[in-house]
């Protein structure tokens, strides 16, 4: 460690160099930390002096499950030794110390009360600082942080910036240092250890349900029901597989759940490993809210839209949630923009939306993408007598319109024309005018037409902008009426 | 020869009934109750409904949902549709404006964009099998594989054990073989006259033809839509029988042909 190249070479001269792949080693380590939630739910990377390479865990009420702090931290580091890693770990009060007695000291647990004496035997470097700051305290004669602490702060910001102090500070738990969870926190949830790994997709479906009875029964005494459940497997082989479902209403049915699970897995077939098995599976559930017991009622309706609520819950489980959709009407008189398509899991807050029962009909079926059309009129501002579209010519019998639409300025950040403003007499102020271009409704200006042909076949057409004698008419399609 | 096609259909009668399809029964009850106008057919029915060109994806979606409007009431509160995702463009989607227009609330349409034709029949089969559903319509762009027989016979029977209908909307001129209990071919009409504007498209007009099924007796069909319901218009009267209109064949018929002999004649 800490020898460099060249000196390296020297003394083994047929030596095979490696660069580090840290991409892969930091994603590694990511799913490396993941594996450490069954120890505890808060597990985070720090990242700031390495990116892999330091794990830091939250243990506060935690310990009592392993048989103290002692016996957890000793628990958690042979588990490691014995796979081959070299590691080293403290426990602390604050995540500072503990990062400092890790690299710097044995590996032990740092009671509150010694935390002064231990940190201030340890050198300046076990504060996290840059190299620079280190090699600067150095030449002033700091070697520990013991020295670095009685001296003035004033100075010592001045030369070594403010994060020398953030550091120091966070290290004795004068400011509080945030740690950010990999995971989704969970307050509430349910697992199970396994002596055997299991590898079974079946298997891992059949313990989520028996996981969601009990985390049924959980809910329930406290009169909860969630919106989000969360199902994580810990490999043997220190991964962790995070799978998430989301349901349209507040449930706690254990059938229904395993059910979004099972179809939530049938979407991943291929990517499901099991590697060597399964040690352990734990069933969290986030988005959590009242949710009283309903009585069933023979003669109520209330139950259907239930229905119909689990079976977008399925579907979206299975297809995905951006599959399942309902329309939302939306105050605008632009035809793609009256009609927005919303999951139906979210789409229930707003049933009704803003929108309003169009004045003139309008087509069944929409183009999500309106497709150009070549349009042949008898008169120039008449209606159209024949299209061709999709390598199709139609012979149109009947037309009616046209229906102007204007574009919608005030969404496209411009204005409009203004009467012309009188000229300001002298040392009175010009009146204000947005800065903004000058809206043009030639070019956004749509005409609508129904068109039928000779069989029947009615669509939508527009033309884009107003009529010009000196340039060709632009028209599209847009959709198809019953 | 008639009298031997009359008891052909007798005995097709009878295997219906011995098949146990309540539905069915259901069904045919309530063709006789409205022998006048186009009938309200009962929930539980899987219907084909082909039409020969991608480009009248309005006229053949238009009959399904107003056959599935019939369903619609407080028990069965949605219509779900399914499409693959690559059709959209192709075909179109439903457009809620337009659903209001043609007489259907929009929130009462559940769209589902499937991306292969596995995970569109598997949300059929699960959207069927749930009570709250009143119909679901599966718009296959483009024949395939999987929906075979086999498929369709799964989705007949679900729905006729949940008692919501299934609207497969299919184009093309071919006919696979199905166990719909309904198959339409149905085409767009020139429209009705409109009464203020003779060169305007007035209301709409479809032509039906029922391929399959002895629900009906009258084949074809000549329908308006309004917001209100069906209506029919006098359509050519002679084929009302549709036994005594299927002509003799001339060889033996395979059994998959043998649903629509007026087409074979």
């Amino acid at each position: 460690m800490g020898q460099n190249l060249a000196d390296a070479r020297a003394m083994v001269p047929g030596l095979t160099v490696l660069e580090l792949d840290r991409p892969l080693l930091e994603a590694a380590f990511a799913d490396f930390a993941d594996w450490h939630s069954n120890a505890s739910p808060l597990v985070s990377v720090l990242t700031e002096m390495a990116g892999y390479g330091d794990l830091v865990l939250d243990i506060t009420g935690v310990a009592h499950l392993f048989g103290g702090e002692r016996a957890m931290l000793r628990l958690l580091l042979t588990r490691l030794r014995e796979l081959g890693y070299t590691v080293s770990g403290a426990i602390a009060p604050t995540i500072g110390a503990a990062w400092a007695v890790s690299h710097f000291a044995r590996s032990q647990v740092v009671e509150p009360d010694d935390l002064d004496a231990v940190l201030e035997a340890l050198p300046v470097a076990a504060l996290r600082l840059e190299q620079a700051q280190i090699a600067g305290l150095v030449q002033m004669g700091l070697k520990t942080i013991g020295q670095l602490r009685p001296r003035e702060r004033k100075p010592l910001q001045a030369r070594f910036g403010l994060s020398l102090l953030t550091r120091l500070d966070q290290a004795f738990g004068m400011i509080e240092e945030r740690m950010v969870p990999r995971l989704p926190l969970a307050e509430r949830y349910a697992e199970r250890r396994f002596v055997d790994p299991i590898g079974l997709l079946d298997d891992v479906l059949m313990t989520a349900h028996d996981l969601a009875i009990q985390l049924a029964i959980r809910l329930e005494t406290e009169g909860l029901g969630g919106q989000a459940f969360h199902l994580f497997l810990y490999r043997v082989d220190h991964k962790v597989m995070a799978l998430s479902v989301n349901s349209a209403r507040l449930t706690r049915d254990p059938d229904h759940i395993t059910k979004l699970f099972s179809n939530r897995s049938e979407r991943l077939a291929g990517e499901y490993d099991a590697g060597f098995g399964i040690d352990m599976i734990r069933l969290a559930v986030s988005s959590v809210a009242g949710l009283d017991a309903a009585q069933l009622g023979a003669f109520s309706h209330q139950d259907m839209a239930e229905d119909l609520d689990q079976l977008n819950d399925r579907m979206s489980s299975r297809l995905g949630s951006l599959a399942v959709l309902r329309t939302q009407l939306v105050a605008s008189h632009i035809p793609e923009r009256a009609a927005r398509l919303v999951p139906a899991l979210v789409a229930n807050n707003d049933p009704a939306g803003t929108g309003m029962r169009p004045a003139l009909v309008r087509p069944l079926r929409l183009l999500p993408v309106p497709e150009p059309v070549a349009i042949n009129a008898e008169v120039p501002h008449g209606l159209p007598a024949s299209m061709t579209w999709r390598r199709e010519s139609y012979k149109i019998e009947k037309a009616s319109g046209p229906e102007r639409l204007g574009a919608e300025w005030w969404r496209s950040g411009q204005r409009l024309h203004l009467v012309p403003v009188e000229k300001p007499e002298k040392g009175e102020k010009p009146p204000y005018i947005a800065d903004l271009p000058l809206h043009d409704p030639d070019a956004a200006t749509r005409d609508y037409y129904v068109v039928e042909d000779e069989t029947g076949r009615r669509f939508w057409i527009y033309r884009q902008g107003f009529h010009r004698p000196d340039e060709p008419a632009v028209w599209y399609l847009h959709g198809f009426f019953a | 020869m008639s009298d031997r096609q009359q008891r052909l259909a007798a005995l097709r009668d009878t295997i219906a009934d011995i098949e146990r399809k309540p539905a069915l029964a259901e069904a045919r009850a309530m063709v006789k109750n409205d022998a006048a106008g186009f009938p309200l057919l009962a929930g539980g029915l899987l219907q084909e409904m082909f039409t020969d060109e991608r480009r009248n994806a309005g006229a053949v979606l238009g009959f399904a949902l107003a056959q599935a409007k019939g369903l619609l009431n407080q028990q069965r509160l949605a219509v779900i549709y399914l499409q693959l995702a690559e059709d959209a463009q192709k075909l179109g989607l439903p457009y809620g404006p337009g659903l209001m227009s043609f007489g259907l609330a929009p929130d009462a349409l559940i769209l589902v964009r499937a991306a292969n034709m596995a995970e569109l029949l598997w949300a059929a089969e699960e959207a069927v099998a749930c009570r709250a559903v009143a119909a679901v319509i599966a718009d296959i762009g483009s024949p395939s594989r999987l929906l075979d027989f086999t498929a369709s016979r799964r989705l007949s029977l679900r729905a006729a054990e949940t008692g919501s209908s299934i609207f497969l909307l299919r184009y093309g001129a071919g006919r696979e073989a199905s166990a719909a209990h309904l198959r339409w071919q149905l085409l767009p009409a020139p429209s009705a006259r409109q009464r203020h504007d003779a060169k305007a498209p007035g209301p709409l007009r479809w032509r039906a033809r029922l391929e399959k099924g002895t629900l009906i007796k009258q084949t074809e069909w000549l329908l308006g839509w309004t917001e209100n319901g069906f209506s029919a218009f006098a359509s050519q009267r002679r084929s009302q029988d549709r036994i005594a209109a299927g002509a003799p064949l001339s060889r033996a018929v395979p059994a998959v042909l043998a649903d629509r002999l007026p087409q074979a004649g």
